[in-house]
């Protein structure tokens, strides 16, 4: 099947238009998962809760880098090192986890770490549907990753400084 | 057959029967309106002979739209402004005016659990955790013509406390302190029921609510605080249900 | 009124496919998904049917052992439904008819069969996501049976799967955990589905098809789409809290008696209804959307104030937002809340009453007449009407005090979902039957359905607000065990009568369906006379549904208009060329 190239351009623009009504979508996860980040935060007798060891802020964006760079390689062109990145954030984030279930602020240690785990968490699972999308269509969709990644990070963002920062 | 609401044996109950009475009667003349409009169009605009086409308009004539907000804003002002101001008057004015600062209130704590009730009033000394605590199993007993003054939680899942003949529904939820209050007017025996699915027995979870008299409340008191007396344990005064309703420990 | 020039894009038409899996399994055609979602969304209504017949058994005659297949499915409790069986009824019964009935035939099915036609384009804009979306479904009713099988049973937590019951506290097995994630993946198929049918209606409609000559099935499943897509997600949030509490050992939900127990099971309730709320909005604008244009093409006059129905219809969705503190009214939520909330809800009365007028206001002085799906339509009026007002006994906080969680509450939303969502199910379906698969259904038993669907219905629906009004709670298992309602046996036996006359009463719609579909007349293409786009094409639709992208001139309910009338008939479709220019008689209702 040969499509006109108006018709190929079309196709472009509704994937565009698709991805910014499923980025919508996913906003709105993360935005009710914030909402519930507040609600437990409001509720709280304080915060952080007492008795919780500081967190880890400096190892968490450390971890940033790595998707900024994703973003960067991406734009560039290298669809290859973009994927690599980000399974190294997902490695990083990893240990992350790891570290905060032994110093205590793990997802059963307390609200702290339970908000945390569950925003990180969503957000690796998205990071590592970015990646599948990666491997399928690095060279071809370049445009439409790029605001997908660019989405990824900003949610990581919101959430390192929802979270660990504020 | 004849629809009745359960028997009304509160002081604001009424108040209740009220907003539902107005709705029925609002809404009710608003259906029949709405009916009768409409079975008039299908009677009298049903294709027949000599009435074969449509009128074509798009209806999006001012006139037309006038009418449309017209009878919507009608509706609107007749039915939900006015219940909406008279529910305000009688949730702040009643039902949600709790009565902390009313000496002759009866604070009873209520602690619901898969799948019963235990109350817990302070006994004639006023005051919570000491050996004349009356605690009770399933029955609630409070004297007529005094504000009884509820705070419930839960041990475990969401319930919530029915008094349907006091047109009272409040949450028990886990890990907080909800609360409402009534007043018996009539002495007599009311039930109690869960209104919130708490598994398998939800539906046992009936109780007992036992309004009395002025001298019959006073030598049921006695003969409940004797009895509690006996199981009063002072190492867990918690232990068999309620909290200290000043600290809320 | 200006028009926006949609891009005329007229590609080459691609081949249809060939072999049996890619042109009825695996395919990308939205005719085909629309068919498989209607046929697992009819699958799964029968079965949640047959629930419901079960959960009025038991309430009709407590205790006695259930005629038939009592043994066969509650062999254990000797033929009768036990207490923990009832409540998985009741749970699965909601699950099944929200997310596995309603959702797959009305946006799934209807949905996806109508959209590209009524818009002019060949398919959606993403056809292998739409052939994802319907296997995301597929796998989730999987879960779901899987959950009936697991043990410790099913889940018996109701559909809305409150906290702490929905935890480990009250839901140890590994049943609720597949309920979850069985919801959630039918949420990822509802997503996938928003996001497609969204660009769809932005970029595929055919050239002059504005925004305001799209018939209103199309802003239904738009602003459906809406809905689903910004608020299935905050279901998803919610499922994925209460999934890492039964799974991961977090405490977001869980508090009580537990130790260390932080959590909060409100928070729950908070994130629950909101999403929940706009799900029933979610549920009706379908049908809003299908009644609006039917009512037109079977009164044979233009949808009455169609820009005033596509305002309120985008006024509910955008205060169906706000609104969702009414299903937590007695939860104990500070004054300033509740009565916010309850303000709120009472100001969404205002656009549903809109829309219910110009209703009216298209069935007044029209041609009416009553083929099947006109009188489904009708029924429609009725029984949204009736349960439309009686929300408003459950928006006002001192009623709701007492009508809370009763059935009420259950007469109320059954009206709406039941009663009102079935009628436009029946409604698009007989009227879409012939476009679907080029046969025509049989008139006399359509009718013969519908009558003994309406009245029962009614009876069982309308009976369900007497009992509620007479206090009985909802999810009981045995209401004897209270004196107050023992005097309601009667009227629960009553229903439960009339409801089995509704269950069996589908039995003549399975025979009209199946029976025509394998020997109904053939279906000419336009057998209603109507405008719309899909009637332009055969029934059933080529693969490529339009030889050639049709340029659209005017709106979809160019009914009664004078011009047709040299052209011997009463309506204008939406894309012929026709001198418009009005006589200079005013149109008023005559003879052809």
């Amino acid at each position: 099947m040969t499509a006109v190239p108006a018709a190929a351009r079309r196709r472009e623009v509704d994937a565009q238009v698709g991805l910014v009504i499923f980025l919508g979508a996913t906003a709105m996860l993360f935005a009710a998962l914030l909402l519930a980040y507040a609600i437990v935060r409001a509720q709280a007798p304080a915060w952080p809760p007492a008795g919780a060891p500081p967190f880890p802020r400096g190892a968490a964006a450390v971890n940033t880098f790595a998707l900024v760079a994703a973003s960067i390689a991406l734009r560039r062109g290298r669809p290859g090192l973009a994927l690599g990145l980000g399974a190294a954030f997902l490695a990083a984030q990893g240990l992350l986890w790891q570290h905060l279930v032994a110093i205590h602020l793990g997802p059963t240690a307390g609200a702290l770490g339970e908000v945390f785990f569950a925003l990180s968490v969503l957000h690796a699972a998205h990071v590592l549907g970015g990646l599948v999308a990666l491997a399928w269509a690095g060279a071809r969709r370049r445009r439409l990753l790029t605001l997908y990644w660019d989405f990824v990070l900003a949610i990581w963002i919101v959430v390192y400084l929802a979270v660990c920062v504020l | 057959m004849h629809l009745v609401l359960p028997r009304d044996a509160s002081l604001d109950g009424h108040l209740v029967d009220g907003a539902i009475g107005y709705l029925t009667l609002t809404t009710g003349v608003v259906f029949a309106l709405a009916l009768a409009f409409l079975l008039a169009a299908l009677l009298f605009h049903r294709a027949r002979a000599g009435r074969t086409w449509g009128q074509h308009t798009h209806g999006n004539r001012t006139r037309d739209r006038v009418l449309m907000f017209t009878v919507a804003l009608v509706m609107f002002v007749a039915i939900d402004v006015t219940l909406a101001l008279r529910a305000t008057r009688d949730l702040e004015g009643r039902f949600w005016r709790y009565p902390d600062a009313d000496p002759a209130a009866l604070r009873v704590e209520v602690t619901a659990r898969q799948w019963a009730w235990t109350f817990r009033t302070a006994g004639p000394d006023g005051r919570f955790g000491t050996p004349d605590d009356v605690v009770t199993l399933n029955e609630l007993d409070v004297p007529v013509g005094r504000p009884v003054y509820l705070k419930l939680r839960s041990r475990d899942v969401v319930h919530s406390l029915y008094l349907p003949s006091f047109r009272i529904k409040i949450d028990a939820i886990p890990g907080m302190t909800t609360r409402a209050w009534f007043q018996a007017t009539e002495k007599g025996r009311s039930e109690i029921g869960c209104a919130q699915h708490c598994g398998v027995n939800h539906y046992k979870m009936r109780g007992l609510l036992v309004a009395r008299d002025g001298a019959d409340y006073r030598d049921w008191l006695a003969r409940a605080e004797t009895d509690s007396r006996l199981r009063y344990d002072p190492a867990g005064p918690t232990a068999i249900g309620g909290w200290d309703w000043e600290t809320g420990q | 009124m200006s028009e926006r020039q949609v891009a005329s894009i007229d590609e080459e038409i691609e081949p249809a496919p060939t072999g049996f899996l890619r042109r009825y399994v695996f395919s990308h055609d939205h005719k085909v998904i629309g068919r498989q979602f209607l046929f697992l969304g009819l699958g799964f209504l029968a079965v949640g049917g047959l629930m419901a017949m079960l959960i009025r058994w038991q309430l009709a005659r407590p205790g006695a052992p259930v005629p038939v297949v009592g043994k066969l499915l509650f062999g254990p409790s000797g033929g009768v439904i036990s207490p923990v069986a009832y409540t998985a009824l009741f749970t699965m019964h909601g699950t099944i008819m929200i997310f596995f009935a309603v959702t797959p035939i009305l946006i799934g099915g209807f949905g996806n069969f109508c959209l590209p036609l009524l818009i002019g384009a060949r398919d959606m804009a993403f056809p292998r996501l739409n052939m994802a979306s319907f296997w995301t479904m597929f796998a989730a009713t999987a879960v779901l049976t899987a959950s009936f099988f697991v043990p410790l049973g099913p889940p018996e937590a109701g559909w809305t799967a409150y906290a702490t019951l929905s935890t480990a506290i009250g839901a140890p097995g590994p049943g609720q955990t597949l309920w979850v994630v069985a919801i959630y993946l039918n949420g990822a198929s509802s997503v996938m589905g928003a996001v497609n049918y969204i660009t769809t209606v932005l970029r595929l409609r055919a050239p002059g098809m504005t925004y305001t000559r799209m018939p209103l099935t199309v802003w239904g499943f738009f602003l459906t789409s809406i809905l689903n897509a910004l608020f299935v997600p905050v279901l998803a949030a919610a499922m994925v809290l209460l999934l890492f509490d039964r799974l991961l050992g977090t405490q977001f939900f869980i508090a009580g008696s537990t130790p260390g127990a932080g959590g909060d099971p409100i928070l729950y309730q908070h994130l629950f209804w909101l999403f929940g709320h706009p799900e029933v909005y979610i549920l009706i604008l379908p049908a809003w959307g299908i009644v609006g244009d039917l009512l037109s093409f079977f009164a044979r006059k233009p949808a009455f104030g169609y820009r005033v129905t596509v305002g309120a219809l985008c006024g509910v969705v955008l205060l169906s937002t706000v609104v969702y503190g009414h299903h937590m009214f007695t939860t104990g939520m500070s004054p300033l809340l509740g009565e916010s909330f309850m303000l709120l809800t009472m100001i969404i009365s205002v656009p549903t009453a809109l829309i219910v007028l110009s209703w009216l206001g298209t069935l007044w002085r029209g041609a009416i007449r009553f083929p099947t799906p006109m009188l489904f339509c009708l029924g429609l009026v009725f029984t949204f009407g009736v349960g439309g007002l009686t929300g408003l006994y459950l928006a006002d906080i001192t009623a709701d005090l007492y009508l809370h969680d009763t059935y009420f509450v259950v007469g109320h939303f059954h009206l709406i979902m039941a009663a009102a969502l079935l009628m436009s199910l029946f409604a698009a379906t007989y009227f879409w039957f012939p476009k679907m698969f080029g046969r025509m259904m049989s008139e006399g038993l359509g009718k013969l359905h519908f009558w003994l669907t309406f009245v029962p219905l009614n009876l069982v629906f309308f009976g369900m607000l007497a009992i509620g009004y007479e206090g009985m709670e909802r999810r009981l298992y045995d209401p004897s065990v209270f004196d107050f309602l023992k005097p309601l046996l009667p009227l629960n036996r009553a229903i439960s009568h009339a409801a089995y006359l509704l269950g069996a009463a589908q039995l003549v719609f399975v025979l009209n369906f199946f029976w025509s579909l394998a020997r109904g007349p053939r279906a000419a293409a336009n057998p209603w006379q109507v405008g719309t786009l899909e009637w332009s094409v055969a029934s059933p639709p080529p693969h490529h549904n339009f030889d050639r992208i049709p340029i659209v001139v005017r709106g979809p309910h160019e009914l009664g208009h004078p011009a047709a009338r040299p052209l011997g008939r009463d309506w204008l479709s939406q894309t012929e060329l026709v001198d418009e220019t009005p006589p200079a008689a005013a149109p008023s209702p005559e003879t052809a």
